[in-house]
Order: structure tokens, then C-alpha cells, then sequence
């Protein structure tokens, strides 16, 4: 099955942190993880955190070096993960479009 | 997570794998000053890592702290009060010895339940911690408004959400009541784990020769970020399973 490339941002971690340092990879380029596995241990202003891993495949690339300011959003890894087949509701893609409460405005009054 | 009543202050707490072996002891991980069961030890990956050798983990939000009851007077703080809250937790849960793992305050509970009921303790592991007076030079009475390190440290924790600082200053106040001792020393097997730039917990080494213990030192870090290294969880596990 083809493999497509899918980058993890840096979380928001809670409470208003706008960044993290990076201290440790638990993880190397080539190395085949487990959904939930360790990924990266981080620093914020607060606490030490390890970051678990959102999906289950093959890391393609570490975004950033051990010691160094990631803020939040910004790429941290990508992974190459098997590609699926439909795209519709498929397992692990989170419509945060479509999950927003979305407000109904009448533009136009209905014509009859 | 779950909640029950200790005494007469209401402790929230976690207990994980509870189908683990019986022939392991489960882990009672004791967090730091300020945080929380979930803060300290879940966000770093402990209760993950002792899961998957197998082993059961209890993790209490102490009183003061998380979502535990936050009582205001400093005597509701001493170190004897903790032990009872975990004695009465350990009895609640039927568990009859643990290894007992704490951070920073953690340790300092931890080696308290150690000595005073070591019936109750398999293993010790005391992490971020030494054998100094952590109030050294600290106004107990204006914590926070100075510029000593547990000034700092309260600072910190005082800003955290879900925090009351009130409880946080009674709970200082009731630890410094009782300034730490290595004598009598514990008896139970002691492993010390402290991160190299960690400047509050001087002396670990020593401390860990007085107990007869080992001691990992995790290089290049310090109180904040030793405690979700892979080096420090590895040395635990070691010392736990060994």
C-alpha cells in the first residue's frame, strides 16, 4: 500500500504555553513507532512532559534539534504512514471543521 | 482516576494495572511540591513505562495538591499527616507493601512512610531530593517575595491553574516544621536519582552512602527536567525489578 507523509505540530500543552524546548528524541529518523509510543521529552516553563506519539508509522523527519525552542504549531516530526484508500471518516482524522459549532446566517431572506 | 475518603480529607487519586501480578509490589509514585499525581509523573511518561513491565501503579494527588483536599492550616501538613493519608490509602486498596518513588517532596514523604512504617515499604526511591534544608534562608511567613530557591520554586506553583496558594504556603510551613534528618537513617533498599544541574537536591550522593543505597546521577539535568528522562526511568526500573 503507498505511504503518504503526515507532519505532527508541537501540541498546545495547556494553560497559555506558546512553546516547549525539546530535550530528548526518543525516537531516530527510520525507526517504526506505535500510536501512543514515546516520541519526544519536552520542557516547558512548568514541568517536563513526554510527548506520546499520534500515529503509528515510520519517522521521515525530526523538525527539530534536541535543546532547541519549538512554539507551538510549529512541525516536530513527520511520519510516512500508510496511505488509506478513503478518505471519507476514516480512523484518526479529526474533522476540527466540521466539529465547530457552526452559526447559521441567513443571507437573504427566502424568496417566497 | 478515582475518589474516596482518607481521614478527613478527601484524596483523589490513581490507581492503574490493579490486575498486575501479585508478586510484584505496586508502585506508589509521590509527587513534587505544587503539582500533582497527573503533572509530575502521568505527563512524563511514568505510569506507561511501570505498566508495561507489568507493574501496578498508585498515584495519589497529595493532600494540598491536584484535585485532594486543600485544607488551610499548616499543621494539617506535617509529614506524619501524609504518611496516615497513605497508610489509610494503602489499607483502602488492600495493598500491603509498595515500592515507594518519590519526587522531591515526594521523597520526602516517601522516605517518612520509609522509616516510620517500613513494614509497608519494599523498595525506596527518592528522586530530586538531598538531604538539605530546602527552606534555607526562606521567609515562611512572605513565601514567594523572596529570592531563595524555594521562593522561587513557590512562585512557580503558586501561578499554576487549579492551585491555591493559601494551601500551597500552609503545606510549606508544615513540611519546615519537621526539618529533614538523615538519622535515623531508613532500612529499606534506597536507590537516589538526581539530575547533575539540580541545585536543590545537594548532597544525594552522600545520602545515598549513609543508607547504603545507589545513586544515578542523570547528566545535564536539573529539578525541573530529570523527571521525565529515559535515564532516570531505566535506572528505576532496574532497581524495581531487579
Amino acid at each position: 500500500m503507498a505511504e503518504e507523509n503526515v507532519t505532527f505540530t508541537l501540541p498546545d500543552l495547556g494553560e497559555g504555553l506558546v512553546e516547549a524546548t525539546v530535550l530528548e528524541w526518543q525516537v531516530s529518523v527510520g525507526d517504526v513507532v506505535e500510536r501512543n509510543a514515546p516520541l519526544v521529552e519536552v520542557e516547558t516553563t512548568k514541568s517536563a512532559v513526554v510527548i506520546p506519539s499520534p500515529k503509528a508509522g515510520r519517522i521521515v523527519e525530526l523538525h527539530a534539534q534536541e535543546d532547541q525552542v519549538v512554539p507551538v504549531g510549529d512541525p516536530l516530526v513527520t511520519f510516512a504512514v500508510q496511505a488509506q484508500e478513503q478518505q471519507a471518516g476514516i480512523v484518526g482524522r479529526v474533522p476540527t471543521e466540521e466539529a465547530r459549532p457552526a452559526r447559521r446566517v441567513r443571507l437573504k431572506p427566502p424568496s417566497d | 482516576m478515582s475518589a474516596n475518603l482518607v481521614g478527613d480529607v478527601t484524596m483523589r487519586y490513581a490507581d492503574l494495572h490493579p490486575q498486575s501480578p501479585a508478586e510484584a509490589a505496586p508502585v506508589l509514585l509521590l509527587h513534587g511540591f505544587g503539582t500533582d499525581f497527573g503533572m509530575n509523573w502521568q505527563a512524563a511518561g511514568w505510569p506507561q513505562l511501570l505498566g508495561a513491565a507489568g507493574l501496578r501503579v498508585i498515584g495519589p494527588d497529595l493532600r494540598g495538591h491536584g484535585a485532594s483536599g486543600k485544607p488551610a492550616d499548616d499543621t494539617a501538613y506535617l509529614p506524619e499527616r501524609f504518611t496516615s493519608d497513605l497508610v489509610a490509602l494503602l489499607d483502602e486498596l488492600g495493598v500491603e507493601r509498595v515500592d515507594a518513588v518519590g519526587y522531591s517532596m515526594g521523597s520526602r514523604l516517601a522516605w517518612e512512610l520509609a522509616l516510620t512504617r517500613p513494614e509497608r515499604v519494599r523498595r525506596l526511591v527518592l528522586g530530586g531530593f538531598g538531604p538539605v534544608n530546602a527552606f534555607d534562608g526562606t521567609d515562611l511567613s512572605a513565601l514567594g517575595e523572596g529570592t531563595t530557591p524555594f521562593d522561587q520554586v513557590f512562585r512557580t506553583v503558586a501561578a499554576l491553574p487549579g492551585n491555591d496558594p493559601a494551601a500551597l504556603a500552609a503545606c510549606a510551613r508544615g513540611q519546615a516544621a519537621r526539618p529533614f534528618s538523615a538519622e535515623p537513617p531508613v532500612a529499606v533498599p534506597t536507590l537516589l536519582v538526581t539530575g547533575a544541574k539540580d541545585e536543590i537536591a545537594t548532597g544525594a550522593a552522600e545520602l545515598a552512602a549513609a543508607v547504603d543505597g545507589a545513586h544515578v546521577e542523570v547528566p545535564g539535568r536539573d529539578h525541573v527536567n530529570a523527571v521525565s528522562s529515559r535515564l532516570f526511568k531505566q535506572a528505576v526500573l532496574d532497581f524495581l525489578t531487579s
